[in-house]
């Protein structure tokens, strides 16, 4: 759980999960409800929301457990329609495309990338501050949803 | 035997002139993650021309669109599955799915799990068997995207699913057939009545362990994309007679299906499965089982 909430906590977010609910398959984490729980046996693939998976000692979250940080009071950014594309195309973020600035602005900080519906698109990191007035690349994409469409390639 | 002049005398024989079919794209909104009105004015906003299918909730069949429809935003969002039209008749069937354990036994790629996670308001337990790893990936993938919270996924062959030693108040039995030629266009020159026969044997093993894990009072809905009788009402006259199972009515899209098959005449509660030749969706086949009340 440590490496979850570590990662969490990098977008100064905090989300509480009922740990006796989350679930590990070898390197990957799932968060079950309550009938889940009761149910599922050790021989699982999947089951209920997948949270994210430990690689090389890293965590690589899954979209549903950054739409669940987005819900919270987190670093965020929104973005316009065409920027929207272009992350999930995986393109780094302009300062022009982003709308408006929750949280963070620092440079090295975790922001969550997120349409005008507020629906998380993925998240990247600040290259530079967002208050500084230039133009050009302001946000690097880390992680987007046109991942679902890269792996079934 | 096999070819298109073996086949489409076969459908002839069963009452179906044949007419080449061009399959239609359809969607379905994932109503649990969008309001479907919000979902519609998005489509429209992108240019995609679309009609309503008027014999199901939540689907849409596409009439335009510039780019493909899986990859939009909204797609990647998990606002929609793209599924086709028939394919989204059997998870409707079931009359009640509140409370209730559902197993979907050849789950993979999961449209049809997504679809009974939707009717199930994400709710309760869908347990998913797949019994090929590489499509297993494929369901988990289907399940992030559109946000599924309800299943429990393994690594299964459907004809082994009482080694979970569960039993289950749902199952949907989408079984693997031997498709049709509207989705596959070399449909004809692939099969031959052999692959039809074997995955007839396949179905009836798997129908077999589906009755062995069904509640006294449970449902099964039972579908395959083929319009090949053995893999439909014959199936399914065999189950009545050997797994003591029976057909229930159901009020869907199609017609009744064939109770006099090259000849053989079959139980006449059969007629109430129902056959969808291709016209308006690719061929299907779809009914709904029950306990026989007699064996309760």
């Amino acid at each position: 759980m440590k490496p979850l909430k570590d990662f969490v906590r990098q977008f100064d977010a905090n989300i509480s999960l009922d740990e006796s609910l989350i679930v590990r398959k070898e390197n990957r984490y799932f968060l079950l409800n309550e009938k889940l729980e009761k149910l599922v046996t050790k021989d699982f693939f999947y089951a209920g929301t997948y949270l994210g998976k430990i690689k090389h000692g890293k965590f690589f979250p899954s979209f549903s457990l950054l739409r669940m940080i987005a819900e919270k009071k987190a670093n965020k950014i929104i973005v316009d329609k065409k920027t929207e594309w272009l992350f999930i195309c995986g393109r780094d973020i302009f300062k022009q495309g982003i709308i408006k600035v929750m949280g963070s602005k620092r440079k090295g900080d975790y922001v969550l990338i997120l349409n005008q519906h507020g629906e998380c698109l993925g998240f990247g990191k600040i290259l530079r501050s967002l208050d500084e007035e230039k133009e050009g690349v302001a946000v690097k994409n880390i992680s987007d949803i046109g991942d679902f469409l890269r792996r079934e390639a | 035997m096999s070819g298109k002049e073996f086949f489409v005398s076969r459908y002839e024989k069963l009452g179906w002139k044949y007419e080449n079919v061009k399959p239609r794209q359809a969607i379905r909104i994932n109503v649990m993650n969008t309001k479907k009105a919000d979902a519609i004015e998005r489509l429209e906003t992108l240019g995609i021309e679309f009609e309503k299918i008027p014999f199901l909730e939540n689907g849409y069949w596409i009439c335009r669109s510039k780019f493909s429809v899986g990859a939009t935003s909204e797609y990647l969002l998990g606002l929609y599955s793209i599924q086709e039209a028939a394919a989204q008749i059997p998870a409707t069937l079931f009359t009640e799915l509140k409370d209730k354990i559902v197993l979907d036994a050849c789950a993979a790629p999961g449209g049809k799990t997504v679809q009974l996670a939707n009717l199930m308001q994400n709710t309760d337990a869908i347990i998913a068997l797949e019994v090929r790893r590489q499509r297993l990936t494929a369901l988990s993938n289907q399940l992030e995207r559109c946000h599924v919270k309800n299943v429990i996924a393994y690594h299964l062959d459907a004809r082994q699913v009482s080694r979970l030693n569960m039993k289950f108040d749902r199952i949907l039995l989408d079984v693997p057939c031997s498709g049709n030629f509207v989705t596959d266009t070399q449909w004809f020159s692939r099969r031959t009545i052999k692959d039809v026969e074997r995955n007839a044997k396949l179905q009836r093993e798997i129908l077999t362990e589906a009755a062995k894990v069904l509640k006294d009072d449970g449902e099964i809905a039972y579908s395959t994309c083929s319009l090949e009788p053995e893999e439909n009402e014959l199936n399914i006259d065999w189950a009545i007679k050997s797994l003591s199972l029976q057909v229930e009515k159901i009020n869907c899209y199609g017609e009744k299906a064939l109770t006099n098959i090259f000849g053989k005449q079959l139980d006449s509660s059969i007629e109430s499965c129902r056959r969808i030749w291709p016209e308006k969706t690719q061929g299907f086949f779809v009914c709904k089982l029950k306990r026989r009340v007699d064996t309760l």
